[in-house]
């Protein structure tokens, strides 16, 4: 925002505290959950507190992986994430080209449905979908907890590839037509490669969203190798022999399951970016 | 196939009136009702359905009677209900508020020229990706009363322990403290972006008049990112209004039922007491005050799409 390349001193030491206060505060968290999670029961809970393990070790994850059923339950938090962000990403993105791009009755009802369902809470349908769950055997399965994110992922989906699309000039379209494309070309060959992108954005933005999702998994699974990973987090297995809280395995749970979406996020930082502004932004 | 161009191309449909709807259309509506169709089997289809159960008195011990509206005439004598109401009203008018004025100042001063800019984002970024209910296990850590890091900090350096946890109060604001954390890097990103695109002809056209940084953002930048702000806003209290999963991780409503949000209440009465016409009243109070955020929140959308 300034343009002036001097900066007084004064200021330069104002301005790098309050960063460094703002990352401490966001970041000290994340820290000692890592650090927490090193440590021994012992340590753990020892008075004052270390804030370097003195013997790190990794005796909460081998317990927690253990008891956890971690491979089955990250494989169920993978398989339900990817299918449910790649549904949500073609149907959404088919939606959008659609009301984007074609002409028909009910197109701007249709969008603004889509997105005035985003306001509808969780905890408002999860009663009758757990009743209709149980009544046609959804409860309990990868299919059932895989609809139900596909279906909340729709609307951010939409407005994700719907601005991608937007910023399209439709003289393309046009152009295309005149050199003789059918719309099928057109939609294939022009359009599409020119909306990949955002459908990776989108794809990225609603696997986090699904990794992430507690309510609906906890109510719509029952047995624990039908779990996923947030639900474990609220199910800490007690270890039984060390009378003591259990701040490391809470810790080490708490790695395991944001350590799988990390590299999502060094990988697609700006991406992610992209995707949350189009998702916010639509409608300035 | 050449019917189906005549949607593709809006100049060309309205003179084509001869072809049946079906054969000018079928492209457009196979393309957009998938999505449509399952979005409204998960969305309007429940919300329906808790709509019926809210006037019965199904339960898990009772199949359930029509009773008109006598489960909303019971909420309003009930304290309890009373009380969320309260809180979910304080909680999300504070978390909103300070989350936004939060948001703005950290992404004012990630606008800066700054060196470790980009890290400094990526970290802001970090409590973005982070699950609601890992959000609360990681601060769970630190506000522990007897060890955890807080009140050791406090205890060495002569300070008297807060109950962060345990007490009404301290519970209500740790619960608030951890949505802040949660919620401000996305607030953060919306305003850099924001300022980022902010006409730099007229910043600069300010600071030769001689406007300084804080002019400048108060009577500048501020102003124009008046739109921007509004959208944060709804937003924001549209989640927060709705808050389950870090309260329910972090204190799971209590002490007592001091953090108790509407969501919370609702799950209680649904889900642990099994009182289906009961809990589906409260969710339909719920539905009601998030509707009311959402849908001026859509209408500018859909006003925007047209």
């Amino acid at each position: 925002m300034r343009k002036r390349n001097h900066r007084s001193l004064i200021t330069s030491v104002i301005l790098y505290s309050l960063l460094a206060l703002t990352l401490v505060f966001v970041f000290f968290p994340l820290y000692w959950m890592l650090v927490t999670s090193l440590k021994t029961p012992i340590e753990a809970n020892e008075l004052p507190p270390t804030l370097i393990p003195r013997i790190p070790t990794l005796d909460a994850f081998k317990f927690l992986l253990e008891r956890w059923h971690y491979p089955e339950v990250l494989l169920n938090t993978f398989v339900i994430a990817t299918f449910s962000a790649l549904g949500a990403t073609i149907l959404s993105g088919m939606a959008a080209y659609g009301i984007n791009r074609l002409h028909f009755p009910g197109r701007s009802a249709f969008y603004g449905f889509m997105v005035a369902t985003l306001a509808l809470p969780g905890m408002v349908t999860i009663g009758p979908i757990f009743m209709t769950y149980k009544d046609i055997g959804l409860l309990d399965t990868r299919l059932g907890l895989t609809l139900v994110f596909l279906s909340g992922g729709l609307p951010l989906a939409m407005l994700v590839v719907f601005s991608a699309l937007n910023s399209i000039p439709r003289d393309i379209d046009d152009a295309a037509a005149i050199d003789g494309c059918s719309w099928f070309d057109t939609l294939f060959r022009v359009m599409l490669p020119i909306a990949l992108p955002s459908f990776v954005v989108s794809f990225l933005l609603l696997f986090i969203h699904a990794w992430n999702e507690f309510l609906f998994a906890y109510i719509l699974s029952v047995t624990p190798e039908k779990r996923v990973l947030t639900v474990r987090l609220f199910e800490m297995p007690n270890r039984g022999d060390v009378y003591l809280p259990q701040y490391d395995l809470i810790a080490a749970g708490g790695v395991l399951v944001l350590l799988p979406i990390i590299p999502i996020l060094i990988l697609g930082q700006k991406r992610l970016v992209e995707g949350i502004l189009a998702g916010a932004t639509q409608g300035t | 196939m050449a019917q189906a161009e005549s949607a593709l191309s809006p100049t060309r449909s309205r003179t084509r009136h001869e072809a049946g709807f079906f054969a000018k259309y079928w492209m457009a509506y196979l393309l957009v009702l998938p999505a449509i169709i399952v979005r409204f089997a998960y969305t309007i289809v429940p919300l329906f359905r808790t709509l019926w159960l809210s006037l019965t008195n199904m339960s898990i011990t009772n199949p359930g009677e029509f009773v008109g509206l006598r489960n909303y005439a019971m909420l309003f004598q009930d304290e309890l209900f009373i009380n969320s109401l309260g809180w979910t009203a304080v909680y999300t008018i504070s978390a909103t508020l300070i989350e936004t004025a939060l948001g703005l100042a950290i992404a004012v001063l990630l606008n800066q020229k700054l060196r470790g800019q980009s890290t400094a984002i990526f970290i802001v970024m970090l409590p973005w990706v982070i699950a609601p209910m890992l959000a609360s296990n990681v601060w769970k850590l630190l506000l522990y009363d007897s060890t955890g890091i807080f009140n050791q900090t406090l205890t060495v350096a002569g300070f008297s322990r807060v109950p962060w946890l345990s007490d009404p109060f301290w519970a209500r604001v740790s619960v608030t403290l951890v949505s802040v954390w949660k919620n401000v890097a996305w607030v953060s990103l919306i305003f850099l972006a924001g300022l980022r695109s902010l006409p730099k002809e007229v910043l600069e056209a300010a600071e030769v008049d001689g406007a300084g940084p804080f002019t400048r953002f108060f009577r500048v930048s501020l102003p124009l990112l008046q739109s921007t702000t509004l959208l944060i806003l709804l937003l924001r209290g549209m989640g927060e209004i709705q808050t389950f999963e870090q309260i329910y991780g972090l204190t799971m409503g209590g002490p007592g039922t001091s953090t108790r949000t509407l969501a919370l209440l609702a799950y209680e009465r649904f889900f642990t007491e099994f009182r289906y016409g009961y809990g589906s009243a409260v969710n339909m109070w719920l539905f009601l005050f998030a509707a009311l955020v959402g849908f001026y929140y859509s209408w500018k959308l859909y006003q925007a799409a047209r």
